[in-house]
């Protein structure tokens, strides 16, 4: 096991060498942060080569990235192009919101999908069956930032139960929660259903069955507990995929977190902001893939021998 | 067992689903107001974003002041004098003026502003090039200053109104440091700052020893949204009372709210399709002209702009001094256009490329119907949208633009000045095409006179030259439009979206 985590962890630093380097290059390509930072205003040639050498810009880039690098080592992601306040300062405050939105939009997810599955599959072929399966289509079918403008329009602003935006208390967490966990839930609906229909037809089960056990032992104990490696699979994976998806959900609703912060320090080129950003965000992904390997093997210990 | 766990699981969050949650209407005597952007530092020679401006305007004070009705005014100077030809600014400060930490205002706190603004703190921000007139500044006793200047600068008085010439505690920063400073801004004006969460908000209470007399709201809330649908659902919800993001399709949604009001008001930015007199069909003025003729910009303000906005006839608002109330666009007529068209020798179906900005919904429409206009006359109009940062820094400096690009321009300063020499003077990065030595000359001479009549008069002209050399389509001033809840009262919306909340009130 160790010297599976050794090498999982070597790639997971490649990986996110990789990401930093592109990152960063690709940011470069367009625009002049002096630029954005002047707003388009009363600025001469000279002023913007001012500024470009106080933030660092006229250097080469091999040189700025190596800088970006050896600051990384130390924890170190300099400091915002907008108003100077240390890159490390604005992640420690934005990745525990995604992180919580993130949780509970995969929490939600994953309460909702597991009895509506194995429900499914118990029911196979019979009405309740279709049904979840007919609502999962539709689940499925829903772009999610019109979800989040029909949830604020019907809860905030017609019944004015629930605040419109921002991240303030428990109850700011439900809409931004149930627009990424209606899809996630959607998807693992299915999966759910799919790889309890597999395990139910199992031998062992029928074995279970027959030895009196009752349903839910059966269900939640022998077949969930066999079914849940697919799931875990697919649930880390999706982890990864929601970060994406939440750059989006989180502008919607305002949310103060990685995504408005790499979409804003993409609209000003905030390099810093952007570099560091990004490279905690692959390190997290990086970080999930890996968590997942090692999941699996805890639930299966037949992975673990190998 | 699980599945029962499962059950009151859900069970929990229905509940809490369903129990009222959402914060009531604002507390009386604090006001929330929306911004669009976090400037990320609140030190006044940091950035030049409007939204800086939003809220710093309550924090600072300026040697003079501009009202909501753009007029100057005195600010912490009383009155000022020019002396030595022009080459001395003389102004009497105000007297027992205290910063929101008890530090005295006084000759040297100016001395020490400018000194930073200028000096190498400044230059590593964008506030400098807009003071760089000014040579030094000399204390002559506790409350008298001299502004040495390097060259003339008619537009100074009013640039003293703002952004970079807000003046600064001396003391302050130099014993809590310029990072501590970034995020926690002393000023002399009517609020003081009370905490900073990036990206979520500032917040504000009042200031009772301002010098102009305490404001009558006790907090002061900016929260940093920058989706206009989210600002507008914050609005609607009642836990905004200003917002400030709002487009020209939504504007009916605030309109119809009974709880809210729509402030619909002349604003700074201005709107136009420059031309390229360089290459394409737009190379000759007498097609320049046609296009003019060609487009009815009466009807894209009311089907586009839904009314909120006014044609002009140069690249500058009513407000703005060198406006020109007798110079009239060349009014639309088509058929007029068409024979113009005709007799400069443009083949039906030539070429003409619209470059715009992409991510600017609203002149996404303006430039189809622009396009449709030009169909019409017969010639084969495109659109090329650019990611903004693209067209403004690559695009149209490198003199890579199509026949036609979008500009879009919104001085706070409200002088022709700034927009018509950086548009039109040779050699500047909005004016990649032409070298006009007419042109150049008049933009130069204005530049030295102070004399206000005598200025305006030659603003006039260059607007004059510039719609005969037809440079641009003039298109639109578009209105400042905000969404204010009812229960604001004695709101004095500012064209510029530079707030000062002194007066206002609550229910």
């Amino acid at each position: 096991m160790a010297g599976f985590i050794l090498k999982r962890l070597l790639q997971a630093i490649f990986v996110v060498l990789a990401v930093t380097l592109i990152v960063s290059f690709a940011i470069r390509l367009s625009g002049d942060p002096a630029v954005m930072l002047a707003g388009g205003s009363n600025i001469t040639e000279k002023d913007l080569q001012n500024i470009r050498q106080a933030l660092g810009l006229e250097r080469p880039f091999y040189v700025q990235y190596l800088a970006f690098l050896k600051g990384l080592l130390v924890g170190d992601f300099g400091r915002s192009f907008m108003g100077g306040t240390p890159v490390s300062l604005l992640i420690s405050k934005a990745l525990p919101a995604t992180l919580l939105l993130a949780f509970a939009s995969l929490l939600l997810s994953i309460v909702l999908s597991v009895p509506l599955g194995v429900h499914a599959a118990v029911n196979r072929g019979r009405w309740p069956d279709q049904l979840i399966r007919i609502l999962s289509l539709v689940g499925l079918s829903f772009p999610n930032f019109w979800l989040a403008i029909m949830m604020v329009l019907f809860f905030s602003i017609t019944l004015g139960l629930l605040p419109p935006s921002g991240m303030e208390g428990p109850e700011s967490f439900i809409m931004p929660a149930l627009t990424m966990g209606i899809i996630l839930t959607a998807t693992n609906v299915r999966l759910v259903r799919t790889s309890m229909l597999e395990t139910l037809s199992q031998q062992y089960i029928m074995v279970a069955r027959s030895k009196g056990l009752k349903d839910w032992v059966v269900l939640y104990k022998h077949a969930l507990r066999n079914s849940a490696i697919p799931l875990v699979t697919y649930i880390g994976l999706q982890f990864g995929s929601l970060i994406g998806g939440i750059v989006i959900v989180e502008r919607v609703f305002n949310w103060p977190g990685m995504g408005t912060l790499a979409f804003d320090a993409i609209s000003a080129r905030d390099y810093p902001v952007l570099q560091g950003s990004i490279t905690v965000l692959a390190l997290f992904i990086v970080l999930i893939n890996l968590l997942v390997d090692i999941a699996y093997g805890l639930i299966d210990p037949r992975i673990r021998t190998e | 067992m699980k599945m029962s766990t499962t059950l009151k699981a859900l069970g929990l969050a229905a509940t809490v689903a369903l129990a009222p949650l959402a914060a009531p209407a604002q507390a009386a005597g604090t006001m929330s107001v929306a911004i669009a952007l976090d400037p990320g530092s609140w030190d006044p020679i940091d950035t030049f974003v409007v939204d800086w401006s939003s809220a710093a305007n309550n924090i600072f004070d300026g040697l003079t002041a501009r009202g909501a009705d753009m007029k100057l005014k005195p600010g912490l100077a009383t009155s000022w004098e020019f002396l030595d030809n022009n080459g001395r600014i003389r102004f009497k400060l105000r007297e027992n003026v205290k910063f929101q930490n008890g530090e005295p205002f006084n000759a040297d706190a100016v001395k020490f502003t400018f000194d930073r603004l200028l000096g190498d703190e400044g230059k590593k921000g964008p506030q400098q090039s807009n003071y760089t007139s000014i040579d030094h500044v000399e204390v002559v006793d506790a409350n008298t200053v001299d502004f040495v200047m390097k060259q003339p600068d008619p537009v100074l008085l009013t640039k003293l109104a703002g952004y970079g010439a807000m003046i600064v505690p001396p003391k302050y920063i130099q014993e809590k440091g310029d990072d501590y400073f970034n995020t926690h801004p002393v000023g002399t004006g009517p609020y003081k700052f009370v905490s900073y969460e990036p990206k979520v908000s500032l917040t504000l209470e009042a200031f009772p020893d301002h010098w102009g007399g305490a404001p009558k709201l006790d907090k002061l809330v900016f929260r940093m949204i920058a989706e206009a649908n989210t600002q507008i659902a914050e609005l609607q919800a009642g836990r905004l009372d200003v917002a400030t993001l709002i487009p020209f399709g939504l504007a009916p949604t605030v309109e119809k709210d009974p709880k809210l009001s729509l402030i619909s008001i002349t604003g700074p930015t201005v709107v136009a399709l420059r031309l390229n007199t360089k290459n394409g069909i737009t190379k000759d003025v007498n097609v320049r002209k046609a296009l003019i003729t060609g487009i009815d910009r009466d009807a894209i303000i009311k089907a586009v702009l839904l009314g909120h906005a006014k044609p002009i006839a140069s690249f500058q608002a009513d407000l703005s001094f060198g406006y020109d109330p007798n110079l009239k666009p060349l009014s639309f007529d088509l058929a007029k256009a068409k024979q113009m068209l005709q007799q400069a020798g443009v083949a039906a179906g030539a070429p003409i490329k619209i470059d715009f900005r992409g991510n600017d919904a609203t002149f996404r429409e303006v430039a189809q119907a622009a396009a449709g206009y030009l169909q019409a006359l017969g010639l084969k109009a495109s659109l090329q949208p650019y990611e903004t940062p693209v067209l403004l820094n690559d695009i149209i400096p490198n003199g890579k633009t199509d026949e036609a690009w979008h500009n879009a321009w919104g001085g706070w300063t409200f002088d022709y000045d700034n927009t018509a020499y950086l548009m039109y003077h040779s050699g500047e990065k909005w004016n990649p095409y032409d070298k006009d030595p007419k042109l150049d000359a008049m933009l130069e001479k204005q530049r030295g006179i102070y004399d206000v009549k005598e200025r305006e008069k030659i603003l006039q002209e260059i607007a004059r030259y510039v719609a005969d050399q037809a440079l641009e389509i003039p298109l639109y001033n578009q209105n400042t439009i905000y969404g204010v809840n009812k229960r604001v009262k004695n709101f004095d919306a500012p064209a510029d979206r530079r707030f000062r909340f002194t007066e206002t009130t609550v229910e």
